[in-house]
């Protein structure tokens, strides 16, 4: 009674959802079924051919179809995510870069000289002691007790070190004291492998303030190196107290800078020009920065229709230890663009019409996952400390403030300010520079993790430029030049300008062509399904269809009459453990099962009713029942002949 | 009645084949169809037959969805770009050298005499207001400074600036100049004054920042309309000579001289020599790269012969270019400082495009709508040529004359201050018109195949101090067979210019797409998800066909059923039985023309014909279809 209801259900379902599936009840009969019904090409073949070589062969053809066709999808699957690049080129009109001028000299020296006396006091007595005056030894003692009076400890702490190379003792500047070096030797300059010979190697020793045993001793090959990085080690720790506003004040103004301006043939003055205060360069000016909404373009190339700028250059006014050379430094770059002027700036001399061309070329690389590019930086762990646009350059200076920062407690002066942090001077953090040099150093090998972090942006806008340079002013036309310049600087009349102090500089688009290169998906979907189909197509004619009635026939159907199978044999296994125990009314049930699965008298012999042939009506061969007769076309009885004929020519062969 | 013979063909045709009925065509095409997905549709059980017609469905409108983006993307025309760089023999470039400083001073001093003498006085006394003590000797041509006058703007009332006249008003003015400071000096500006007609009221005040580029554009100005009325000859011989100019040339081991160059006007340069233009000589190749075998040039541009006022920039202007292409010198041109060694390392940077409809270039520039002066000069089409032509053709339009700068179309004359008094006001105005630049940016297009020459460019000094000496010397002798030092460090120049390494980096272009790229696409969406080929196509548009057939019957059975009807309705006879017209509608067409004995019932044979298709759902269907025909009847 409590197997009645369950029979009823699936004697039900069965009714109510016929599966009608390959007329076949074990898997070799379902594998001539589908070989002969599928719409590949290849399988009908191997059922169809008479002979065993043939067969083999067919077998052989259809397997090596399969495995190209394996191959070369997979080899189309692994292509998909490449890019093509394209190249385009228009002309246009053109938006105008930012374009950055800077003096190379940061401060007015004469200002700074409130700031800096002591410390060019303490240089020129090095270089008295090194190189002009080492008779004199008495003297420079003296003034160092003089200075050292005065309570500046901080120049004391970091001293010129005169460095004996093989006996690695060292002689302090102001005593003149020897003193044995220890820790380790970093030589700043490469030409170090041959400066074996001189004995006097000069450098500064760095040594942990907690630790005073930890120490490294930094050596340059010639003392010009040495000195200058000796000087802007100093330099920075008094900048680094000075506060933003006095800074620009000590700095050049507009004014002083630019003496004429001239754009797209139109005259311009020093309201076309933001102010950009740059820690190393001092007072930068950026003409055309979008800072008040607009950003011109040029509608011309050529010379006359760019920028063209005559800069004074204060010669006489530049700090003797900090720049060597005379100049000014210029950058082009998009608005968008922190001006990384120290890196990358272009030099511009004085006495000199500098004209930069510009050929104008915009990029644009596919991001992830064709390459891996950041679109804007917010996909990058590393805070942007500057207020414009990511590139890699502003990803590896605030990746390494930030180390900085956590390692030594305090910024270094070249970079902006993370929030909280202030710049390093000697007052605070007596430890910095030695830190900083350890961190520097770890940051050149890669040891920081700051490229690996930083990844480049994905599009990028290149001002490529052509410079040259041509004598300016000429000979004969210096003296009208000089005096009209020198009344629009407003100065009187007998002072003249000295051309030195003069640097012209034209920039302008050599053309207005754009040349944009991107990166475009080589393949879409659209093309990677059509490449599929082209290569199923040709090695075995399949389709998507055939693809599902693969997957209809191995797997849903063999599995299902697999799956039968076992079960069967299970229900067999466990109705014989029956019977062993309990005889003859476990054999009953188990007949009347069978019975049931199989309305039509099919099951002949061991090989027991499948799923399919349970559910179904007899075999359509055998089934002499009064139905319709099957269409009497021709194709289709042509594969009936072939099914009924093929066991027993096969048969014959193997007899 | 051939055609009655022809249509009973047909119809046995359909009758053997795809059969009667829109049904029987169906399943017919089904079931031979070469397509994957309908044969299964027939072939299945009830349930999987739903399912594969909903899959068949799915699949061909994936087909079609697909063809119609691959047909969007063969229709935008994209272009795959193919990058190749190395070192191969190439034409040298076409060198065009020129003196920053178009004449010679000495020269046309005469024609500038009076110029040079009112700017210098009127900077005596912009400059130097306290000593304005007339002390010039010969009259001022005033009338000369009044056609385009230098004018001082005090701005120290920012509202209403006060414009002094620099010849006229000095009393006034001047007294009040003497006593300021420097700082309020600063106030004043320097302006130029332009009119449309001279003593007219329309005026406009060219600004300056500063007085430097006020003098140099007022001065080009007026040097212009001065020039213009020279004739050509005379300004050649104006300006530089090649055998001054040009002292030493060597190319490759090869020595050349100023005869290998050729001579060519450029307005803003003057003389001008292009070495290896190709024009009537076939052009040089280099298949060295290295300054060994590149050209090797020493200049001298006369430093102390320049005019003064009118560049204040010295040395020689330089361009690579194309062969048979003008040298627009102030777009491309370098500059190459007196005193040293300027070496120029070559790149050749060429792009090749494809032009229309891939990209809107113009191959040879005969189909942009400007006139191209250049054309005069023999050179090819660029898109300098194309822009500086547009503003000319404007200029002659608007201002009835044509700019110096630029060469003359047919039959007009150049601007100067006689003729055209307003010109200069009308050319000021033309220059800074937005709108006439877009005019010309719109309708010049660029060149499909660019070449630009990339150029690393270093310096040094030259010659050095121990061997000037005996450079100077030889120079000297061989120029102007003089013992005597004729040249000096600020005139001469030393040349390199070679191929580097790498001498091209080609971009080309070639299309992403083409025909039979779309036609093995389609292929292989419509293989991909149904099988399907060309001859599937086929297949389907001739059940289309057959379709139209069964449709043509059935109209044609439905039209003599109506005369029938109409016949009956004339002549009232016996109903006809129920048996009779099952006979009729089952056997369409053939028993009903039989049996109405039309005029070409004779000629049939009777026709033996195969039995219509015996299956079950095949007979109903006619019966169910007419049915309601029947129930009318």
């Amino acid at each position: 009674a409590a197997t009645a209801p369950g029979k009823k259900i699936t004697a039900r379902l069965k009714r109510t959802l016929p599966v009608r599936g390959p007329q076949a009840p074990t898997l070799s009969e379902l594998m001539r079924w589908y070989c002969l019904n599928t719409n590949t090409h290849g399988c009908r073949r191997i059922v169809v051919s008479r002979g065993r070589l043939r067969r083999l062969l067919w077998i052989l053809l259809t397997l090596s179809a399969v495995g190209l066709i394996l191959w070369q999808c997979a080899e189309l699957l692994m292509n998909y995510y490449s890019a093509s690049v394209s190249v385009t080129v228009q002309f246009q009109k053109l938006p105008f870069p930012a374009v950055t001028i800077c003096n190379i000299n940061p401060y007015k020296y004469s200002a700074m000289k409130e700031y800096l006396s002591e410390l060019d006091k303490e240089t020129k007595k090095a270089l008295e002691t090194f190189y002009g005056f080492s008779e004199g030894k008495s003297k420079v003692r003296r003034s160092v007790e003089d200075w050292n009076s005065t309570g500046s400890e901080f120049f004391q702490q970091i001293p010129l070190l005169k460095v004996e190379d093989f006996s690695r003792t060292a002689t302090e500047l102001h005593s003149g004291q020897k003193r044995r070096v220890e820790g380790s030797v970093f030589h700043k300059d490469s030409s170090i492998v041959n400066s074996g010979d001189s004995n006097d190697i000069i450098g500064f020793q760095l040594c942990d303030a907690n630790n005073s045993s930890e120490c490294a001793l930094y050596t340059f090959s010639s003392g010009v190196n040495a000195i200058q990085e000796w000087y802007k080690l100093h330099y920075m720790n008094i900048m680094a107290q000075i506060p933003l506003e006095t800074k620009e004040k000590l700095s050049y103004s507009a004014d002083d800078l630019i003496l004429t301006c001239f754009f797209d043939g139109l005259s311009c003055d020093k309201r076309h020009f933001t102010r950009f205060h740059h820690p190393l360069h001092g007072n930068c000016y950026t003409f055309n920065s979008g800072d008040n909404g607009t950003i011109l373009s040029t509608s011309t190339g050529g010379s006359e229709y760019g920028l063209h700028v005559v800069l004074y250059i204060d010669e006489a006014d530049y700090n003797p230890f900090l720049v060597t050379s005379t100049g000014a430094k210029i950058i082009v770059h998009d608005q968008n663009e922190y001006p990384f002027i120290e890196d990358i700036g272009t030099e511009i001399e004085t006495a000199a019409a500098t004209s930069i061309g510009m050929h104008f070329t915009r990029s644009r690389k596919l991001s992830k996952p064709y390459s891996d590019c950041t679109e804007t930086g917010a996909d990058i762990p590393v805070e942007n400390l500057y207020n414009k646009s990511y590139s890699l350059q502003i990803c590896l200076h605030s990746c390494f403030q930030k180390a900085m920062v956590d390692s030594c407690g305090c910024a270094q002066y070249a970079q902006p300010l993370p929030p909280g942090a202030e710049y390093c001077n000697y007052k605070r953090n007596p430890n910095w520079m030695y830190c900083y040099y350890r961190l520097h150093e770890k940051f050149v090998k890669e040891q920081l993790g700051c490229q690996q972090i930083c990844k480049d942006a994905c599009s990028f806008k290149e001002w490529a430029l052509t410079t040259s340079i041509a004598q300016w002013p000429s000979v004969v036309s210096e003296d009208w030049m000089l005096r009209v310049l020198s009344w629009d600087k407003g100065q009187k009349l007998n002072k003249k300008l000295n051309k030195t102090d003069l640097a012209n500089l034209m920039v302008f688009y050599k053309d207005l062509n754009e040349r944009f290169i991107s990166e475009n998906p080589a393949n879409t979907l659209v093309i990677l399904l059509s490449n599929f189909g082209g290569q199923l197509g040709l090695w075995m004619s399949c389709s998507v269809v055939c693809v599902i009635e693969i997957v209809e026939v191995f797997l849903i159907d063999s599995l299902s009459i697999v799956l039968r199978r076992q079960w069967q044999r299970a229900k067999k296994w466990w109705s014989h453990r029956q019977r062993g125990r309990a005889g003859k009314a476990a054999q009953g049930s188990d007949l009347e099962r069978q019975g049931h699965d199989n309305p039509s008298p099919v099951s002949m012999d061991e090989d027991l009713p499948t799923f399919t042939t349970a559910l179904r009506l007899p075999l359509p061969q055998d089934s002499p029942l009064p139905r319709t007769p099957p269409p009497n076309y021709s194709t289709l009885r042509l594969d009936t002949a072939f099914s009924e004929q093929l066991p027993d020519t096969l048969e014959l062969g193997q007899h | 009645m051939k055609l009655k013979k022809y249509l009973v063909r047909a119809l046995h045709r359909l009758q053997k084949g795809p059969g009667y009925t829109y049904k029987e065509l169906l399943v017919w095409y089904c079931d031979n169809t070469n397509t994957h997905g309908p044969k299964r549709i027939i072939k299945e059980g009830p349930k999987k037959k739903f399912i594969w017609f909903f899959l068949t469905l799915l699949f061909a409108s994936l087909v079609f969805w697909q063809w119609g983006i691959l047909i969007n993307t063969y229709l935008s025309y994209n272009v795959t770009s193919s990058l190749s760089i190395g070192f191969k023999t190439m034409k040298f470039p076409a060198v065009t050298v020129c003196n920053a400083n178009p004449f010679k001073y000495s020269e046309v001093k005469p024609l500038l005499k009076e110029l040079d003498r009112l700017i210098e006085a009127a900077l005596e006394r912009i400059l130097q207001p306290e000593n304005s003590s007339d002390t010039v000797s010969p009259p001022l041509d005033l009338e000369l400074w009044n056609q385009i006058p230098l004018v001082l703007i005090d701005e120290h009332d920012k509202d209403n600036p006060i414009i002094l006249d620099i010849f006229e008003t000095n009393q006034t003015a001047g007294g009040n100049e003497t006593g300021m400071d420097s700082e309020s000096r600063k106030k004043y500006k320097l302006a130029v004054k332009l009119c449309s007609h001279q003593g007219s009221d329309n005026c406009t005040y060219r600004n300056f920042s500063s007085a430097a580029q006020a003098v140099t554009e007022w001065y080009v100005l007026q040097s212009t309309s001065i020039l213009s009325k020279v004739p050509l000859h005379d300004r050649i011989r104006m300006g530089y000579q090649a055998e001054d100019m040009i002292l030493a040339c060597l190319y490759g081991a090869e020595p050349c001289n100023y005869k290998n160059f050729t001579q060519i006007y450029h307005p803003d340069h003057g003389n001008c020599y292009i070495f290896n233009w190709g024009m009537d000589e076939e052009a040089l190749n280099s298949s060295n790269p290295g300054a060994e075998f590149g050209l090797k040039l020493i200049l001298d541009i006369s430093q102390q012969d320049y005019i003064p006022y009118l560049s204040s920039a010295a040395g020689a202007r330089l361009m690579l270019h194309q062969q048979k292409s003008f040298p627009f010198l102030k777009d491309q041109g370098i500059y190459a400082m007196a005193g040293t060694e300027t070496s120029i390392g070559v790149l050749v940077d060429e792009l090749e495009r494809m032009g229309y409809p891939y990209s809107d270039c113009t191959m040879n520039g005969s189909d942009v709508p400007v006139k191209n002066l250049y054309s005069q000069y023999n050179t090819s089409y660029s898109i300098q040529a194309c822009l500086r032509s547009c503003f000319q053709n404007h200029m002659v339009e608007i201002c009835g004359c044509g700019h110096y700068m630029f060469p003359l179309p047919e039959g007009v004359n150049y601007c100067n201050n006689e003729d055209y008094p307003g010109w200069a006001y009308c050319y000021s105005s033309l220059r800074s018109s937005i709108k006439q630049r877009q005019i010309c940016i719109d309708s010049c297009k660029e060149t499909c195949n660019d070449t630009q020459y990339k150029m690393t460019i270093s310096m040094a000094d030259w010659p050095s101090e121990a061997s000037e000496d005996w450079i100077f010397h030889i120079l000297s002798y061989e120029r102007d067979m003089s013992t005597n030092v004729t040249l000096d460090r600020n005139g001469i120049i030393k040349l390199n210019i070679y191929f580097q390494e790498y001498n091209y980096r080609t971009i080309s272009e070639s299309a992403a797409t083409t025909i039979v790229w779309l036609l093995s696409s389609l292929g292989g969406q419509f293989g991909f998800w149904m099988g399907g080929s060309v001859l599937c196509l086929v297949e389907f548009g001739e059940i289309i066909i057959d379709s139209l057939w069964i449709t043509i019957i059935h109209l044609i059975s439905w039209c003599k059923g109506l005369q029938q009807r109409r016949a009956r309705a004339r002549y009232p006879d016996v109903p006809p039985t129920v048996s009779e017209l099952v006979e009729a509608h089952t056997n369409l067409g053939f028993q009903h023309e039989a049996g109405l004995g039309g005029p070409g019932a004779q000629e049939l044979p009777p026709e033996p014909g195969t039995p219509p298709p015996n299956y079950d759902s095949l007979r109903v269907q006619p019966l169910d279809t007419l049915s309601p025909d029947s129930d009318t009847d």
